[in-house]
């Protein structure tokens, strides 16, 4: 049983819940505003959970675009990351879930960047973004900065699971909820 | 010296509204930033206002009213914001007003956050998305 599936099984047993979105294949410019789009059109959200949905799903879905290993070589000649993108309801909270495969050696900046978020309140990670967005060492669209703008958005820890597919990579997935 | 107008796009990528003015000294950047190429993007912006700043050296007013940025947007907006700082550390007169929807508790701490990092006053400008 994949991450994904583990996940929603878990989440089944705990709450009742219903998918609003679920996709799962390329993740380009195109995929990501129709989605983006599409969030602002689900009957189901309140306005505020709405914008926060809108930025976090960005976050991760530019993530999955950039850093999935599996890629996909569009006819433009642009080569895609691939994953799968799930948002759930459940009676609390809204629930982004992301999973894409991606390279062991970019997983251990990301999981240990993660560790540091989770254990971060909401101002000290507000000087934490400041700081890594004045330090021109750090890529503009490194992963860590966008998971650190996901954390402060979401006000909710990422959770995250990372299963071994072969010595190179792993199968990585977050999951990060919005209260209703 | 050009006038930069970019007529902003909700398409394959969000690409905001640009209206940078030379003569009026009035610019303008509005709706949601999410690019192909950020860089690309805001790098002849950051070229226009250098070059405004130490050629024309006017007063400005820059208008920010994003509803929308990505975390890679962020630092080019940090760039632009401080350009303008500078110019009024030199003497420039600076005007920032950044526009943005009263419910939206993450953009006013954006702006916060703008004004620790660049030591720049910013109007900010609460409008109720629903009416404006």
């Amino acid at each position: 049983m994949n991450t994904i599936n583990k996940k929603m099984s878990l989440g089944q047993s705990l709450f009742s819940e219903e998918i609003r979105i679920s996709y799962k294949g390329p993740v380009d410019g195109k995929i990501i505003t129709f989605l983006a789009d599409y969030i602002y059109v689900i009957n189901e959200l309140s306005e505020a959970a709405t914008k926060k949905i809108f930025k976090i799903f960005f976050e991760l879905a530019e993530n999955i675009s950039k850093y999935s290993s599996e890629k996909i070589k569009l006819k433009n000649g642009k080569e895609v990351g691939t994953g799968t993108i799930i948002l759930k309801e459940t009676v609390k909270n809204f629930i982004l879930v992301t999973g894409n495969p991606i390279k062991n050696k970019d997983l251990i900046p990301v999981m240990e960047n993660s560790k540091n978020i989770n254990n971060l309140d909401h101002e000290e990670l507000r000087k934490i973004k400041r700081e890594v967005r004045k330090d021109n060492t750090v890529e503009r669209d490194s992963p860590n900065i966008g998971l650190i703008a996901v954390a402060l958005t979401s006000g909710n820890p990422l959770d995250i699971e990372i299963n071994p597919i072969d010595e190179d990579s792993s199968y990585f997935s977050l999951a990060v909820k919005v209260d209703k | 010296m050009e006038n930069i107008s970019i007529e902003g796009s909700h398409t394959n990528f969000f690409v905001p509204s640009v209206d940078f003015n030379f003569e009026t000294g009035i610019c303008i950047l509005s709706g949601e930033s999410f690019l192909e190429d950020t860089i690309e993007f805001y790098d002849p912006l950051v070229q226009w206002l250098e070059e405004y700043t130490s050629e024309i050296k006017k007063p400005i007013t820059f208008e920010i009213k994003l509803t929308y940025f990505n975390t890679s947007t962020s630092r080019s907006i940090l760039d632009l914001l401080n350009i303008l700082k500078e110019y009024e550390d030199d003497g420039g007169e600076v005007t920032v007003n950044w526009h943005y929807d009263e419910d939206d508790i993450d953009m006013e701490e954006d702006i916060e956050d703008y004004m620790l990092d660049t030591g720049l006053e910013i109007n900010m400008i609460p409008f109720d998305e629903d009416t404006d």
